[in-house]
């Protein structure tokens, strides 16, 4: 991308990604507004970003960089001027639909449930893993070695591991 | 619970978000004809807001100064030799709190969102902590403030009472002011008057910055404990 972003090129951009803007959005806000207000930032902020975008990155790395950082700020913002809405409040929850997906559709509320449960920085980092991105990627996007990426994500997943095994017990 | 099961859920996340339509509910995101609504979107970004009440405060530092300085202009004479020293010194220390101001505003449009999360983060919470410094600098103003009123007249006929009354609060508003300033730093910010001085929302953003430095240092480190 150069220094004026394409508007076509760009709203085709934000189509193709709107999954991962939507779910580091519901990672990082717990009630509609501000998921609302999250997201008119981040798109703000990848198009004023775009002409700084460097060729040399992938354009998913570049984009999880902005996202995330957003997301992140615009958290502990929110975290200054009022409590946090407890979790269960107001996520977007998946809707049941039959009978034989409600364990799976469960599974997916418990995990959404947990990654707002872990600091800022894990979340970005939990966000990452569940994308299938590489530790190069990862360690690119937050910004730490790869070793270290690896022993955190091994960390949270043993985390997340147990919750779910106490709640199948 | 395997790890490929998690990604699984994950990637079943997706499916569900197209089938459910709620990303539908965010057709304004995602049907943006117009781009102009981009543009309009630039007064509510975070950090604009940010500099936006920084510039504020500046152009009110700046008035206040100006002001300072006219008063000044007009009473060089030795009789108002209290009050030119002292709104001297005032102005002098609003002038560089200014020069913070600025630094800060500088900074925060320095701040690039492309950067790595560690990194522009790290930037952010200590931009935040930053505001420290004003404070201290804006304290040092104190004693100035008790001695502006003061000529050679007054304190010729005035009571050897009222003299004493007089120089104990400067000399105790010195103290004060050069105590704080010592004194306000991410060190002391558990400590009760801390947050007194503060208040409640503004030392809690303090504390949050500085805890956020330490999660970031502590997640920049291989080692993990």
């Amino acid at each position: 991308m150069n220094q004026t972003p394409d508007k076509e090129n760009f709203l085709k951009l934000i189509e193709e990604n709107k999954r991962i803007i939507f779910k580091i959005c519901n990672a990082y806000c717990s009630n509609k507004h501000d998921r609302e207000d999250l997201a008119q930032e981040i798109i703000y902020q990848l198009w004023k970003s775009a002409g700084s975008f460097n060729s040399d990155f992938r354009f998913s790395t570049w984009m999880y960089r902005v996202a995330l950082n957003v997301a992140i700020s615009f958290y502990r913002k929110a975290k200054n001027i009022k409590a946090i809405v407890p979790i269960s409040d107001d996520l977007v929850h998946v809707p049941e639909t039959s009978g034989t997906h409600h364990i799976h559709e469960e599974n997916i509320n418990l995990l959404q449930q947990f990654i707002h449960e872990l600091r800022e920085l894990d979340r970005a980092l939990m966000i990452l893993y569940l994308e299938e991105k590489s530790h190069r990627d990862i360690s690119e996007i937050i910004g730490i070695s790869e070793t270290n990426v690896a022993t955190r994500i091994s960390r949270i997943k043993e985390k997340l591991k147990q919750r779910f095994a106490n709640i199948n017990q | 619970m395997e790890e490929k099961n998690i990604v699984d859920i994950w990637r079943s996340y997706d499916q569900k978000l197209e089938e459910s339509r709620i990303l539908n509910m965010q057709s304004w995101v995602l049907n943006l004809k117009n781009f102009e609504f981009l543009q309009s979107q630039k007064a509510k970004s975070v950090l604009n807001r940010l500099t936006t009440g920084k510039w504020f405060t500046v152009i009110l530092g700046i008035i206040w100064v100006v002001f300072l300085v006219f008063l000044i202009l007009n009473s060089l004479t030795i009789n108002k030799i209290f009050f030119v020293v002292s709104a001297g010194m005032i102005a002098i220390i609003t002038g560089i709190a200014i020069v913070v101001y600025l630094k800060q505003i500088f900074l925060i449009r320095q701040i690039n969102h492309s950067n790595s999360i560690v990194e522009t983060q790290d930037k952010l919470a200590h931009l935040k902590l930053s505001t420290l410094w004003v404070t201290r600098i804006l304290f040092l103003q104190c004693p100035f403030h008790t001695t502006w009123f003061l000529n050679w007249e007054m304190l010729k006929h005035a009571p050897t009472g009222l003299l004493i009354f007089q120089v104990a609060i400067t000399v105790a508003f010195t103290f004060l002011s050069v105590w704080l300033y010592r004194n306000i730093s991410d060190k002391n910010m558990h400590k009760k008057w801390f947050k007194v001085l503060f208040g409640g929302s503004g030392w809690t953003s303090l504390i949050l910055a500085k805890d956020f430095i330490e999660e970031i240092d502590e997640y920049r480190q291989d080692h993990i404990a």
